[in-house]
């Protein structure tokens, strides 16, 4: 028979105001199973903790309840004091008597009825409580940076800086992300490529960190502490062991296509670094666009002029498996295909008609025009420009609902930079608002309008060319006047929308997304660089658009993050998670997909069955994955699987007592 | 079966919130000294998905008058799905407990989040209204009195 | 006798000859003319016990779990409903399909009401068909759960109330059905407190409530739970109701069909139906 100790805390006036706390004591002295009963002022106190303690040597207990203010206050207080007696820490039940009755109820004697309720409930509950010890696990001290952009850039040398090994897993052939693309930053004007890629290098170069460029994360396996990753590292065709980076191939591939980083607006070679700053500095092949490799078979020109004889056509990737702790998600953002959806924009037939980030290499010295601002078509300087900001953001009808958050400015500085390199030109602004939330950044607008960047208030409704020019027309909604504006070059200032293989990254990592697909962060507020999975943070626009500074931030958070976790020899899991019964499951997997972490597997065990020895398949539960939801616990027929602390003859106990 | 109707009767109401929002919200309620009628009690559970529609049964059975069952909106669950799995249970178990007589208002389940105190007030005042109008629950109940 | 069952017969005997089945599970003769009874026959020599005529009405599948741990194949004689019930338990995880052999037998003779609303006469799935297929019939498999519905919610509970009552626990309807297929059914595990063993018509009602929701989303519609109540209780017309609010708020739902979808309460979509804001 279960010894219980019921204490009921009066938390001053704040429940003995209300509640009639002896009664309270009285009435659960009379429960089954209650040893003692007794009451005190502050039972959260040191001398109400001795009390307790005190209680409990003395009337032999074996498990006690709290009639006091919320569990979500003292549940972890009552825990640790029971840490130092003979009783388990989760042989305990609160009774939520202060925030769920003594304040909210009035009626003395309905609220101490309900008092003695609740009290009762958490009695019967606590008789089958079972004793419960966390497990504790080991960590493997190595971060995964998944996304070579700044977010990952930063969070990787954070990590790094602490001692910490790292990786970094970048898709492209560089890291460097959007930000090296841009051509300056707001409001500062400081030359994006200057400042980032010193990080790049500096990345490159850190004892900590291991750059896998060119490699995409095919599969996570394990649990926070503990997760086994494979990277493919997509074929470079290059040994970049042997590669110097000396650049003779590149110059020698006869080969040429559209330059991706360049935004389509030159060409560069099949042999190629993404960009004269590439981090690592070595090229791989393009081999789709490969005459070698997927042509004709007649060229191979690198490999002739290689002189160290890197070059390896038979070069077919490979897997690589590694251990990590924790993994940091920062895969950074694209630009909405605005063309399918914004058909009255001339839908990608206008050449002059250009996005934000083209402008960006259109502008930038090392861009396709040597940062002269030329336009598309004939090459020409454009005197009038339009600027047309929320092209698929805040446009629930075509686009996306949500802001953009950076177009704003980075609009005010295209304009500021237009109108700087062509003081004979104007800029037409369309917008919605101007959204200038950040530090300097109300400054820098009111400078480009001062610069006579020309704001008109209202959405462009179409694009149309008529001879050498670009016809914009909408409306004015200041003035209410349609207005026309005749450009040589428009700019469409496009929404961020999450990368386009997010979903199947957040699938390998079982972890949510909201409905645009951004990142879920635990908690909109408080967690807002981790994931609902254990040991899986994330950082910069993956959770959502933002601009570098926030990036930047969230890139550092992250790696706080990680480094706090690393900083434990063994890791303590919740002991509250569910546990199947092998004699009960059946392996009909029903708990399967209700698990959001992927925490239940099912294992063929040996079992007894008529006398007979036999593999049976039965549901099993990872403690390192197991958050303790409970999901399965709902789902299983039979209660084989059931969640520890919460199971389920503790809830029918619970009902049954209230209704006595 | 019968349940004599004694003066001054009060409904037993059962309400299982999930620990992240619904109890949140709860104790919110409390934080700020809002007042609602004490013949709700709640169950915390770490999610609604936990509360195995059994539970619900056995409320009724042992002579719940009304059962809730609340937790985060969807897509604002602590554990990413859990809520949509309860959505799917019990939009299906209230179906079926009213298929075999019960009102719809004797069992309800809401979302409620940790910050909508006064909404996990409404709701419980609305329901123990409710409730009071149509009575003890006989349906389902084991007759102690007979 | 007739065709079909002359080639049953030669069938399973070639089966059993080649050492394809350890055993066939089919359907034999009582001494009642009118009933017969599962028959598990395993030597060639005794395949003439076999039986093919409209009394052939109980499920064999679940008979089958006898054999999840042992070496080999065994065949078993199946209808629509009972391919159906083989597809459940290998959904279920409790049936491996290669150690099936499954003796297709199309069905359009049972005199039974509940074959009125069968909308799969022929086996869904099958090694080999003896017979021609025949002619689905196109059935409202809801229309006694509309007339029901159709009630107020005082008349339900009567009609549910005096049902229960007659119910003798005797579980026949959850060891028939092949959706109950766990381990240990919740209403045996009485430590853990789940159910009660009085017997008394809230009992009796929590358990008919509870295995309506155990198997409401994989019921199969084979209507051997209401067959095999000895009080007549219309089971199924619970699952029923179930299985007609998951086609009305999840989109077309069947079970126990080779194709079929995952039960629908372990998975959802964000757009489900919702009454809870």
């Amino acid at each position: 028979m279960a010894r219980i100790g019921v204490f009921i805390c009066h938390c001053g006036t704040n429940i003995a105001g209300v509640v009639d706390v002896d009664e309270v004591v009285k009435a659960a002295g009379k429960f089954p199973g209650v040893a003692y009963a007794t009451e005190y002022k502050y039972l959260c106190s040191e001398p109400g903790q001795q009390t307790i303690k005190a209680a409990i040597e003395e009337h032999n207990l074996d498990r006690i309840v709290i009639g006091s203010c919320s569990p979500r206050m003292h549940e972890v207080t009552f825990r640790k004091m029971l840490m130092s007696t003979k009783i388990n820490p989760y042989m305990l039940e609160v009774a939520n008597i202060r925030e769920q009755c003594s304040w909210v109820h009035t009626d003395k004697e309905k609220a101490t009825e309900k008092a003695i309720d609740l009290t009762r409930m958490a009695v019967a509950k606590v008789c089958k409580s079972k004793p419960l010890f966390p497990d504790s696990i080991g960590v493997t001290k190595r971060a995964l940076v998944i996304g070579g952009g700044i977010a990952g850039i930063q969070a990787a040398l954070d990590i790094a800086d602490a001692g910490y090994a790292v990786d970094i897993v970048e898709k492209e052939a560089s890291i460097g992300g959007h930000m090296v693309m841009l051509d300056k930053t707001f409001p500062t004007l400081d030359c994006s490529a200057c400042i980032s890629t010193p990080k790049m290098v500096e990345a490159g170069a850190h004892p900590n960190v291991t750059l896998r460029a060119y490699c995409e994360v095919e599969s996570v396996k394990g649990y926070v502490g503990n997760f086994e990753v494979d990277i493919r590292q997509k074929a470079k065709y290059v040994d970049h062991d042997t590669c110097t980076g000396c650049g003779a191939c590149e110059v020698k591939c006869p080969i040429k296509v559209s330059s991706a980083f360049n935004q389509g607006m030159c060409d560069r070679t099949v042999m190629y670094k993404p960009f004269p700053q590439a981090v690592p500095s070595k090229p791989v092949i393009d081999a789709l666009n490969c005459r070698k490799i997927s042509g004709d078979g007649k060229c191979g020109v690198c490999a002739a002029v290689c002189p160290l004889k890197a070059v390896n056509f038979e070069d077919k990737g490979e897997i690589i498996t590694e251990k990590y702790g924790a993994i940091i998600v920062a895969t950074g953002y694209e630009l909405i295909k605005w063309q399918d959806i914004y058909p009255e924009y001339g839908g990608g037939r206008f050449e002059d008609v250009i996005t934000g980030i083209q402008f960006e290499r259109l502008v930038n010295a090392s861009g396709p025009t040597e940062g002269h601002i030329r336009r598309p078509s004939d090459g020409a300087e454009p005197k009038d420009i339009a600027i047309i900001k929320c092209v698929g953001s805040r446009d629930i009808n075509k686009g996306k609902a949500y802001c953009s958050r950076a177009c704003c400015m980075y609009s005010a500085k295209h304009a500021h930079q237009i109108l700087e390199k062509i003081p004979d030109g104007s800029v037409h602004i369309f917008y919605m608002d101007v959204r200038t939330p950040g530090k300097g950044y109300e400054e820098f607008y009111d400078r480009t309008r001062e610069d006579g960047a020309n704001y008109i208030r209202g959405r462009v409704s179409k694009i149309f060319k008529e001879g050498n020019k670009l016809i914009c027309k909408g409306e004015d909604t200041l003035l209410g006047k349609p207005v026309s504006v005749e450009a040589d070059m428009v700019i469409l200032e496009t929404a961020m929308v999450p990368a386009t293989d997010i979903s199947k990254l957040t699938g390998i990592l079982s972890i949510g997304s909201d409905t645009d697909g951004w990142v879920q962060e635990a908690h909109p507020k408080l967690r807002p660089v981790e994931t609902q999975t254990a040991g899986i943070f994330l950082a910069g626009t993956c959770q959502g658009p933002k601009d570098i500074p926030d990036t930047v931030a969230q890139g550092s958070a992250a790696a706080v993050k990680v480094c706090s976790l690393f900083s434990k020899v063994q890791m303590e899991t919740s002991p509250i998670i569910s546990a199947v019964d092998r004699e009960k499951c059946s392996g009909c997997e029903m708990c399967i997909p209700c698990c959001p972490y992927k925490a239940i597997t099912v294992i063929e065990i040996d079992m007894h069955e008529h006398g007979k020895k036999v593999k049976m398949n039965v549901s099993d539960v990872n403690s390192g994955l197991c958050q303790g939801c409970g999901a399965c616990a709902g789902a299983c027929r039979s209660g084989a699987i059931d969640l520890k602390g919460y199971t389920n003859d503790q809830i029918l106990m619970e009902v049954d007592a209230l209704c006595l | 079966m019968s349940v004599n109707i004694k003066e001054g009767w009060e409904p037993k109401i059962l309400a299982f919130c999930c620990n992240w929002c619904t109890y949140t919200g709860a104790d919110l309620a409390g934080l700020n000294r809002m007042k609602y009628p004490e013949n709700v009690r709640v169950a915390r559970v770490p999610c609604s998905s936990r509360v195995n529609p059994q539970f619900v049964i056995r409320a009724f059975q042992k002579g719940c008058d009304g059962v809730l069952v609340c937790g985060c909106h969807p897509g604002d669950c602590h554990y990413v799905t859990g809520n949509y799995f309860t959505r799917r249970r019990f939009m299906l178990m209230k179906k079926l407990l009213e298929y075999n007589g019960i009102d719809p208002n004797r069992f309800q389940a809401r979302w409620i989040s940790g910050s909508e105190a006064a909404k996990f007030r409404d709701t419980v005042t609305r329901v123990s209204e409710q409730i009071k109008e149509l009575g003890p629950n006989v349906k389902f109940r084991e007759g102690r009195w007979s | 006798m007739n065709d079909i069952e002359t080639k049953l017969r030669e069938t399973v005997k070639r089966l059993l000859a080649d050492h394809t089945v350890r055993y066939v599970i089919g359907w034999e003769a009582t001494r009642f003319e009118d009933k017969t009874r599962p028959a598990f026959i395993s030597d060639s020599a005794d395949t003439d016990r076999l039986v093919w005529n409209k009394y052939c009405v109980s499920s064999l599948a679940k008979y089958a779990l006898d054999e999840q741990h042992s070496e080999g194949k065994i065949g078993i004689c199946v209808r629509g409903c009972d391919s159906r019930a083989v597809c459940r338990l290998i959904e279920d995880k409790q049936l491996l399909r290669e150690n099936l052999y499954l003796i297709g037998l199309p069905c359009d003779d049972k005199e039974m009401n509940i074959c009125d609303t069968c909308t799969h006469r022929n086996p869904v799935i099958y090694d080999e068909l003896v017979g021609e297929p025949v002619l689905e019939r196109q059935a409202d498999r809801f229309a006694m759960v509309g007339l029901m519905e159709a009630m107020s919610a005082d008349e339900r509970y009567s009609f549910w109330e005096s049902n229960y009552s007659k119910c003798i626990r005797c579980y026949a309807c959850r060891n028939i059905c092949p959706a109950c297929n766990c381990r240990a059914c919740y209403a045996d595990q009485e430590r853990v407190g789940w159910q009660g063993k009085q017997m008394n018509t809230a009992q009796n009602q929590i358990y008919g409530l509870t295995r309506t929701y155990h198997v409401g989303d994989r019921c199969i519609e084979c209507g051997e739970c209401e067959r095999v109540c000895p009080m007549m209780i219309p089971v199924m017309l619970q699952t029923r109701k179930m299985l007609k609010d998951i086609n009305e708020m999840f989109g077309d739902y069947e079970c126990g069909l080779p194709d079929g979808r995952a039960p629908v309460l372990g998975e959802y979509t964000l757009g489900d139906a919702d009454d809870f804001m």
